[in-house]
């Protein structure tokens, strides 16, 4: 598996606060990569060490086989941190021409095809001072793609947006990823729509790393199967501490091979089973044990 | 090819703020010519009464000569009013990523050398055309003077154009010198206001140091009055291009002060900027 990023021991601190401390991780080449966690995780401070806009306190970080800060390697990258900002006398096409020339492009016809990929086609000429924040969201991702990156890094990509523009975002994601090849780390507090466009994901707690791995598999360890069913003593008795009350049902915390073999071992004690099914398989639910985890063992 | 390509973003950018161009380049010529011709005006139409009243508009007779005017606008462009007014549009372009928040967007780009020397050139530049449409207007000024006084005109530049072009690019160089220190201030501070403000008061202290050091016993025109001002060192320096007899031990100390105070403020600046953290703007 070949990476995009790699972090080792990454810590950064602002006098007695540490962002990060000691953060390990791997990002795969391909795919759509989450970093969640709640406000103060050390996302953004991870995403700006990446982007070399910072220096880490400890630690190394190395980005597309460059070191972070490395033009070179920043240059094969495209980001959006936070809500963008841009010079406010400038239009949102002449903004695009200006990054465009920074970055050493003679060529501006696909400036056109991003303003229209991006929904600002028909604002292209307006100043970006009188932009709504959806729409600055749009200009900078406009701007972090119009490159071409191997890489792309966006903090809240869908912050600001309107729920027709969060659904065609999400679809821009997921092409970058399936059909131009990109990578896609984004960073987002929705749990659901990151659930749905990301295939691997790292939860970040107090600046380290509480979880890592694929969407799937994190969102299976997770799974209950719901049992509703009379009486509920012996299924109580089965199950010991992998059983929990809820409601009039039971959950049972258990991997679904072993669904099968506890529901036949409760037909056969006498148990009326009116419906079995998995639930919980979803990010936030592990999002908030993960996040719990952490504190508890804090 | 970095800086190549930074200095034509940077310039792209400048010249889509058009207010920061007004302010620099057009706003004090126009604004010259515009009260120069009015006076002219005026004198014009009042000739007979200032005659009665012993006036004298100091206007002899015969041709205009505008190349003499273009050679003595380009030998006095480092004056206050178009340092102040070069600043202006200096201090948008050194403090202006911050302002706007948009270092994220160009570091990832570019190298941060490279984004903070083209601000440099681009400012270098916007103090070219500052001069030039101040010298041309000055030109148009006395053009439009000559044609209401009813004088002809002439062109010629004389033995001294060499000379007074050369006193006109150290005046350019001067310019830029200046607002270097708006650049210092720029990346230290992070704000406009005091990229605009420092150098002003930085200008007033420099001119005034001289004055100060002699009164405390510095020998005026020494090393350390002339270190401490390079606009001293600069009026030596034009004087000596000028043709004016300068001696040989004060050109030192004066060469040397308008070299450092050039080179100084960039190499610090450069130096803050290539380990500042650019997510806090």
């Amino acid at each position: 598996m070949t990476t995009v990023i790699e972090t080792h021991g990454l810590t950064k601190t602002y006098g007695a606060v540490r962002a990060l401390d000691g953060l390990s991780l791997n990002i795969p080449r391909g795919g759509v990569y989450g970093v969640l966690g709640p406000n103060g995780a050390g996302k953004s401070t991870l995403f700006r060490i990446l982007l070399g806009l910072i220096r880490p306190t400890e630690g190394e970080a190395r980005v597309l086989d460059g070191a972070v800060g490395d033009v070179r390697a920043t240059r094969r990258m495209g980001s959006m941190i936070e809500t963008p900002r841009f010079p406010p006398f400038m239009t949102a096409r002449q903004v695009l021409v200006w990054l465009s020339v920074a970055h050493g492009s003679r060529d501006d016809a696909h400036i056109d095809r991003w303003l229209d990929r991006v929904g600002l086609k028909e604002a292209a000429d307006r100043k970006v001072r009188g932009f709504s924040v959806g729409m600055l969201q749009r200009l900078g991702v406009a701007a972090a793609l119009m490159t071409r990156p191997e890489l792309v890094i966006l903090d809240e990509p869908t912050s600001g947006m309107d729920p027709m523009g969060i659904q065609e975002m999400r679809a821009l994601i997921r092409s970058l990823a399936d059909d131009d090849g990109v990578t896609v780390v984004l960073a987002s507090h929705q749990l659901a729509e990151v659930q749905r466009i990301c295939d691997r994901v790292a939860i970040l707690d107090r600046g380290r790393l509480a979880a890592e791995g694929k969407v799937s598999e994190l969102t299976a360890a997770s799974e209950r199967l719901r049992l509703s069913l009379s009486p509920m003593a012996p299924a109580l008795d089965l199950l010991g501490p992998r059983g929990t009350i809820e409601g009039e049902a039971i959950l049972a915390a258990i991997p679904r091979a072993e669904g099968p073999g506890l529901i036949r071992d409760l037909v056969g004690r006498g148990v009326a089973i009116d419906e079995a099914r998995w639930v919980g398989a979803d990010l936030e639910t592990v999002f908030m044990t993960q996040t719990q985890q952490s504190e508890a063992g804090q | 090819m970095m800086l190549t390509d930074a200095i034509r973003a940077e310039g792209y950018r400048l010249l889509k703020n058009r207010t920061t161009v007004f302010w620099s380049v057009v706003f004090l010529p126009v604004m010259s010519l515009v009260l120069s011709t009015l006076g002219v005006l005026a004198a014009r139409l009042n000739e007979k009464q200032l005659a009665e009243a012993n006036i004298n508009l100091n206007m002899p007779g015969g041709a205009l000569d505008l190349g003499q005017t273009l050679l003595a606008v380009a030998a006095d462009v480092a004056n206050p009013a178009v340092l102040l007014f070069v600043l202006i549009g200096a201090a948008t372009v050194y403090a202006g990523d911050y302002r706007w928040e948009t270092w994220r967007l160009t570091s990832a780009r570019n190298s941060r050398p490279a984004l903070l020397l083209a601000k440099v050139v681009n400012v270098a530049l916007l103090a070219l055309a500052a001069i030039a449409v101040l010298v041309l207007s000055k030109v148009i000024g006395d053009a439009i003077k000559g044609v209401i006084m009813g004088r002809s005109l002439s062109f010629s530049l004389g033995d001294d154009a060499g000379r007074m072009l050369a006193v006109g690019g150290l005046g350019w160089a001067r310019i830029v010198q200046f607002t270097l220190i708006g650049l210092l201030t720029a990346v230290v501070s992070r704000s406009l206001l005091a990229a605009l403000f420092v150098p002003l008061v930085v200008g007033v202290a420099q001119a005034a140091a001289p004055m100060i050091l002699a009164g405390m016993g510095v020998t005026p025109g020494g090393w350390v009055s002339m270190l401490v001002s390079p606009a001293q060192a600069f009026d030596l320096l034009k004087s000596d291009l000028a043709g004016e007899i300068v001696p040989l031990v004060a050109l030192t100390p004066a060469v040397t002060s308008f070299v450092l105070w050039l080179i100084l403020p960039l190499a610090g600046a450069l130096a803050w900027f290539s380990r500042q953290d650019l997510s806090k703007e």
